[in-house]
């Protein structure tokens, strides 16, 4: 019964994630100390940062949010797998759903802030369609190759998450690359630099890199292949796994 | 015409051990050629299911009987599509339906008329059969306003009644039921009855796991006696 994982549940909780990440970065959170360094680091202040790290962090909520909760998609609807012959996908779409409803609350916060800072992005922000897809279909295909490879090994799911953490740290989130004298490598050619980049630049009015465009496809296509294989091969037995 | 052949069925299970489920013991047995964390490589197979061989019948009514890890459930679940059998021939005709647990689906934040459209998924059905149904339903579960209420304001025999109007709601070929079914106080036990029973005469083939002797001989025709996987005697 409890692995039925209808929207309302999760929603109602998580509404607030990124609301309160946005608030620690504004007021300072520890006696101000990581909100305040966070804004030192960009020059330009408020009006440019406030945007680029809330933008980011609602995306890098829904990234994270699909990989993490993809690990156990399976694991975690163990009950229903043995007992109801539905296909195995739709625990998996349910996950993507239910995320993407939780990102939709989340864009409530990108909406203030245009209103805020009085932001007009301008047509480059026609640009987040085609980036939100590539997004989605790559964030979609990490995500189920983690679901089954964690039914299978029950670490992984421990293990993509201190990934997570430290990718995290890596990834421009709270920090610019822009503000470093050269962009070092683990910011070009890291995977989810572009990922968050397809979506976050549009929506700031900026047109994205074509090298991050390139790099997202090409991921998306190799992704896909690399988890459809994956998906044939293990599929008739994660019954048996979970 | 409902039909179930079941030729030379073999359904095995890979029973991990908890090294052998771990990546980074995977890991660390191959950096040390296999020194440390010996033994990952040790997967027991259990057969669940040996060599069964067995025809189902359009209008039968099969009990099937055995110990605790006799094979019932895991033929059941084979015969839903759960389980891919790992040798043998299954070939089934019609509509399967599976009753093995009677509340999944159910959400108990969602209301009651929600959760009849999620079990209802669940078993199969449509919008459109499902809301053909809709009032039929709630007035068998005797909820009145409670459906619509969110299900965690339910006693235990609310839900447990409305899961069990649900369930029994489904119009399939086969179905197969573990454990049997029922539901609520002794005034209620009655009409439940009923409704098995008519659900079974709507249903042409209906194969029932059970320990119960009596629930067996009252409503099946025929008698499956199930030992370690193997086959022992049928009627």
């Amino acid at each position: 019964m409890d692995t039925a994982g209808v929207p309302r549940r999760p929603a109602a909780v998580s509404t607030i994630g990124a609301w309160s990440v946005l608030a620690d970065v504004v007021h300072g959170h520890n006696g101000r100390d990581l909100g305040y360094r966070v804004l030192e680091s960009f020059p330009a202040g408020y009006p440019e940062t406030l945007p680029y790290i809330a933008t980011g962090i609602i995306f890098w909520g829904l990234l994270t949010g699909c990989i993490n909760e993809g690990a156990t998609v399976f694991i975690s609807a163990e009950a229903f797998i043995r007992n109801v012959p539905t296909p195995l996908s739709l625990h998996f779409y349910r996950m993507m759903a239910r995320n993407v409803m939780i990102w939709c609350f989340n864009m409530a916060i990108y909406v203030v802030i245009l209103i805020y800072f009085e932001l007009l992005p301008g047509w480059n922000m026609l640009l987040f369609i085609p980036g939100f897809l590539l997004f989605l279909i790559n964030v979609a295909w990490i995500s189920l190759a983690a679901g089954v490879l964690s039914t299978r090994d029950r670490d992984i799911p421990q293990i993509i998450a201190n990934l997570i953490q430290v990718v995290f740290f890596l990834t421009p989130i709270f920090w610019s690359p822009a503000n470093l004298p050269s962009r070092p490598a683990f910011v070009t050619l890291n995977p989810f630099y572009h990922l968050i980049e397809v979506v976050r630049a549009p929506l700031l009015g900026v047109a994205p890199p074509w090298m991050s465009w390139v790099l997202c496809m090409g991921m998306a296509v190799a992704g896909l292949g690399f988890t459809a294989y994956l998906y044939r091969r293990a599929h008739s037995r994660i019954a048996y796994w979970v | 015409m409902a039909h179930i052949s079941i030729e030379n069925l073999t359904v095995e299970f890979a029973v991990f051990g908890a090294n052998s489920r771990s990546l980074k013991n995977q890991i660390l047995s191959q950096a040390t050629g296999g020194r440390v964390m010996s033994g990952i490589r040790d997967v027991v197979t259990v057969r669940a299911i040996d060599g069964l061989n067995f025809e189902i019948n359009d209008g039968d009514r099969v009990g099937l009987i055995g110990h605790n890890g006799s094979g019932k459930t895991t033929l059941l679940r084979v015969i839903a599509g759960i389980y891919k059998p790992s040798g043998g021939a299954l070939t089934i005709e019609g509509r399967v339906g599976a009753l093995l647990d009677p509340t999944a689906g159910m959400d108990a934040e969602s209301t009651g008329i929600e959760n009849i459209y999620l079990r209802g998924y669940m078993l199969g059905m449509g919008r459109r059969e499902i809301a053909s149904k809709l009032d039929e339903i709630a007035d068998f579960a005797e909820l009145g306003d409670f459906i619509e209420l969110p299900m965690r304001t339910y006693s235990a025999g609310m839900f447990a009644r409305l899961a069990f109007a649900v369930s029994t709601a489904a119009q399939k070929d086969i179905l197969l039921i573990d454990e049997g079914i029922g539901a609520g106080d002794a005034g209620f036990r009655k009409k439940a009855q009923q409704r098995i029973e008519s659900l079974f005469d709507r249903t042409p083939i209906v194969i029932l796991a059970s320990h119960s002797e009596s629930l067996i001989s009252e409503f099946c025709s025929r008698r499956v006696l199930m030992q370690h996987g193997v086959l022992q005697s049928a009627s």
